[in-house]
């Protein structure tokens, strides 16, 4: 163990105090400096302690707030993280950057325009998204089939976190919050700082709503930390890749929910009407926007480009501007530095685009002499075939958008947002084969990294899926009628 | 210059027994020169670098072929019918698909692989009786690895020495009957073979629970790795069961790395210490780049290795692998695994994944 002088104290920990957690210390360094963050170890008993601690605040407190009680503490905490005064917003972009090495400029965009989706009314939305009275999380209310209806959230809700993108945590942790579930979530090692802020700023504004969460880390992988978790949650939701999800599952006991959320690709399609010389940058700008926010990290970010043949300006000639308007772009936003892994895959995934090019003259490669990014264009009939991510993009040419459902569907448990550019007629017109094909998600072009407020994450119900409904069936009200005191 | 002077001037080259950097320089850019005249995708590779014959001064800006272009290119100065064997790449990698690389004579690369293991691997002793771990040529026509274990046995092997695995498998009856013959005679013995192969032997001896104490002078060569075909062991786990079960020292535990791109392969001075250091003959030379620009990665710090064989004519002499390494001043470098397949950060899908669901 490492000594923690002057690092970042990661996670929220209700119940325990704050020297008898053991740390461990996770280096970070950046272009801005360097940053320790020290993430909590905890014991077996620590976990049952701060499990029963949030579990009984939930219980004792959260249960007991109206969800417009809980929507406005939050818009609190969302409001204050929104302010560029604030000490917790001003840490959140000196720190962020640096941990995950996204641009810093890119790093406060992103901030902004993703936290003002979860302000009060947004939030809102977001309830009305998954119940027709956001009420039923609060009373018995009545259903159209007859009786009554309550959700209820989960006593303990565990969230397994994943990944670098900056506040990523937070989908699933508002919405766990909202359906009044205590929870515990476990910080991404690639990010273990933002979720752990959001707890302890939450505690600031409702410290009777600070015990009522937790944000812990254990090594992932780490089985016996894990399993501790997991035995006192009654549910489950996890990201990562289908590998580590597959081992969570395994020790998911069968009676505990479990949500996983698996990594995705989305692509971007297009079409002819875009492709005149008047349009044709702004929809390469906005191409270029979407591949270049969090270096194509997210699950929402574009692989693949299909660009529809018969428009004024060509497939091949997008793919030029796209390469233009990327070169710009890193000059504003300079690419975050790779690892020795993450700079292979790149230059393996470039280095064959050009290989494939010498054999097919409808290949083209465009790239930044230094692999900053890369387009390749390829005529052939190809599908979303992952690229080397961090800036590199396949433009696909086709004869018509029609055709891109079929080369979707192969790999439909992996799709998620389709980007596109076209006229109402084709959006339409596209939009039931796209989700046919397993695509739950179509954005305009240059919104596929903001998904809006109270979006279907994976096509699922995000607070839907965390709730039991107790019924009051029309039978159990008739009969209660004959046990009335006033009853003949 | 013809075929037959550039290959005789290689083999006059491989028996000078050194090289000055002049003289290393000097060969390369012949070949290179070669290499793009006769070998048409290469030129279109090195062009699209500018990289011309007219333009390089040093070995070290002739540019390397990433070992994936194989996968799609004849990569070949002869045309693909003249070809006397063509070696083809294990496919573990991108969905299967094996690259293949042409020989239209084996002259010098066994003449390169005579040379170096005659130094690297019999250290002095002219002939051992030899036990294969792997299949034979007529087997594995297209594998190099085929190729080199049989010409080990071939030119180094005493009477008797032979493969180990035919078509019903591993023969460890035989294997440990010769093995218990070296013990007796007091002979030094060489146990040679891939790495896998070690693991699936040193599983059945753990069953039966037998050991042996190989006589001293023994050697132990094993060879590339485990591409899932057994279980995957670290560096220090694998030698330390191999000195164990076998009773050869660490330091008298080889590692060869090889590749079917190459002609020429590299060795460690046993494996005492991991990751052990690593060095080929005078015809080979490595560099540490950084993958994306090509340029060399200051000294000492981890990049991605090019090799530089001048034994492989016939294809492309620069060779950028997808191998981590770290060189080492003038003595060579250290192996730090594979480099690609990259998970991603966050929650896109990258490659590996994808390819890994595609098989199902």
């Amino acid at each position: 163990m490492a000594a923690v002088g002057s690092a970042e104290y990661a996670g929220h920990l209700p119940g325990l105090s704050a020297d008898a957690v053991e740390r461990r210390v996770l280096t970070f360094r950046g272009v801005g400096g360097a940053v320790e963050v020290a993430v909590p170890v905890l014991t077996a008993a620590q976990v049952a302690r701060v499990a029963e601690t949030v579990r009984a605040a939930a219980h004792g407190y959260l249960k007991t707030l109206t969800v417009a009680e809980i929507v406005t503490i939050l818009d609190r905490a969302v409001a204050r993280l929104l302010d560029r005064d604030d000490p917790w917003r001003q840490k959140a972009e000196r720190l962020l950057p640096i941990v995950t090495g996204y641009d810093a400029e890119m790093v406060r965009l992103g901030l902004t325009g993703y936290l003002k989706t979860f302000r009060a009314p947004e939030l809102r939305k977001f309830l009305a998204e998954d119940f027709a009275s956001p009420q039923i999380l609060d009373d018995f209310q009545p259903v159209p089939k007859g009786g009554f209806a309550r959700a209820f959230g989960p006593d303990l809700l565990l969230h397994v976190w994943a990944g670098n993108v900056p506040a990523l945590p937070l989908w699933s942790l508002v919405s766990g919050l909202l359906v009044k579930a205590g929870t515990v979530g476990k910080l991404p090692s690639a990010e273990p700082l933002f979720a752990g802020w959001f707890a302890q700023l939450l505690a600031e504004i409702d410290p009777r709503l600070g015990d009522c969460l937790a944000v812990v880390w254990w090594k992932g992988g780490d089985e016996a930390a894990e399993r501790a978790w997991l035995a006192q949650a009654d549910t489950v939701v996890a990201y990562g890749g289908n590998a580590a999800l597959a081992a969570i599952r395994d020790r998911v006991p069968v009676t505990t929910r479990f949500l996983p959320h698996g990594h995705k690709i989305s692509v971007a399609l297009v079409s002819r009407a875009a492709l005149d010389p008047r349009r044709v940058g702004e929809a390469a700008r906005l191409a270029a926007h979407d591949i270049v926010r969090y270096d194509q990290q997210g699950c929402y970010s574009p692989q693949t480009l299909f660009v529809e043949r018969g428009g004024r300006v060509s497939p091949r000639d997008f793919a030029g501007c796209l390469a233009h308007e990327l070169a710009a772009l890193a000059r504003k936003f300079p690419r975050r530095e790779l690892s020795m892994a993450e700079a292979g895959a790149v230059a393996s995934w470039r280095d064959a685009q050009e290989m494939k090019g010498f054999a097919d003259p409808g290949r083209l490669l465009l790239s930044d002499p230094a692999g900053g990014w890369c387009v390749g264009y390829t005529e052939a009939a190809e599908g979303p075939a992952p690229g080397g991510l961090n800036r590199t993009i396949t433009v696909v040419a086709v004869d018509s958008l029609d055709e891109v459902a079929a080369r979707l569907a192969p790999a439909k448990a992996f799709l998620q947002t389709a980007g596109i550019a076209a006229s109402p007629e084709e959006l339409f017109r596209l939009a039931g084969p796209l989700g046919a094909a397993g695509v739950t998600r179509i954005c305009a072009l240059g919104r596929m990294t903001a998904p809006e407020a109270g979006w279907h994450h994976d096509g699922r119900f995000n607070l839907l899926d965390l709730v039991t409904m107790t019924e009051i069936e029309r039978s159990a009200e008739i009969a209660a009628d004959g046990f009335a005191r006033y009853a003949d | 210059m013809s075929d037959e002077a550039i290959y005789q001037g290689m083999l006059a080259f491989i028996d000078a027994g050194q090289a000055s950097d002049a003289e290393f320089n000097a060969k390369a850019l012949e070949i290179f020169a070669h290499q793009f005249e006769h070998n048409l995708p290469y030129r279109r590779f090195a062009m699209q670098r500018a990289k011309t014959p007219r333009s390089v001064r040093s070995w070290r800006d002739i540019p390397a072929v990433p070992i994936n272009a194989f996968k799609d290119l004849t990569l070949s100065c002869r045309p693909a019918e003249e070809s006397a064997r063509i070696f083809m790449t294990s496919g573990t990698t991108r969905g299967g698909i094996r690259g293949q690389i042409h020989h239209t004579t084996l002259a010098v690369y066994d003449r390169s692989m005579i040379v170096n293991f005659r130094q690297r691997v019999m250290a002095g002793a002219d002939r051992l009786p030899m036990a294969v771990l792997f299949p034979d040529e007529e087997a594995m026509p297209n594998s190099s690895l085929a190729h080199y274990l049989a010409l080990a046995l071939r030119m180094f092997g005493t009477e008797g020495s032979r493969h180990f695995i035919g078509a019903d498998g591993l023969d460890i009856d035989g294997l440990f009957a010769a093995l218990a013959a070296a013990e007796r005679t007091g002979e030094p013995f060489a146990l040679l073979g891939a790495s896998y192969s070690f693991v699936h032997l040193m599983d059945a001896m753990e069953r039966t629970g037998r050991r042996f104490a190989l006589p001293d002078g023994s050697r132990i060569l094993d060879t590339g790795g485990f591409k899932g075909q057994s279980r995957e062991l670290e560096p220090d786990a694998f030698y330390g069961q191999l000195s164990a079960r076998f009773g050869v020292p660490r330091g008298r535990c080889i590692n060869m790395y090889g590749m079917t791109e190459l002609s020429t392969q590299f060795y460690d001075d046993g494996n005492a210490t991991c990751p052990s250091l690593k060095s080929g003959p005078h015809w080979i030379r490595s560099r540490v780049v950084n993958p994306l620009t090509g340029q060399d990665v200051p000294p000492g710090s981890v990049g991605v290795l090019v090799h530089h064989d001048l034994a492989h004519i016939n294809s492309v002499a620069a060779i950028l692998t997808e191998d981590a390494g770290i060189l080492e001043a003038d003595s060579g470098f250290r192996l730090l695994g594979r480099v690609a397949g990259a998970d991603a950060k966050g929650c896109s899908l990258a490659v590996d994944d994808f390819l890994t669901a595609a098989r199902g």
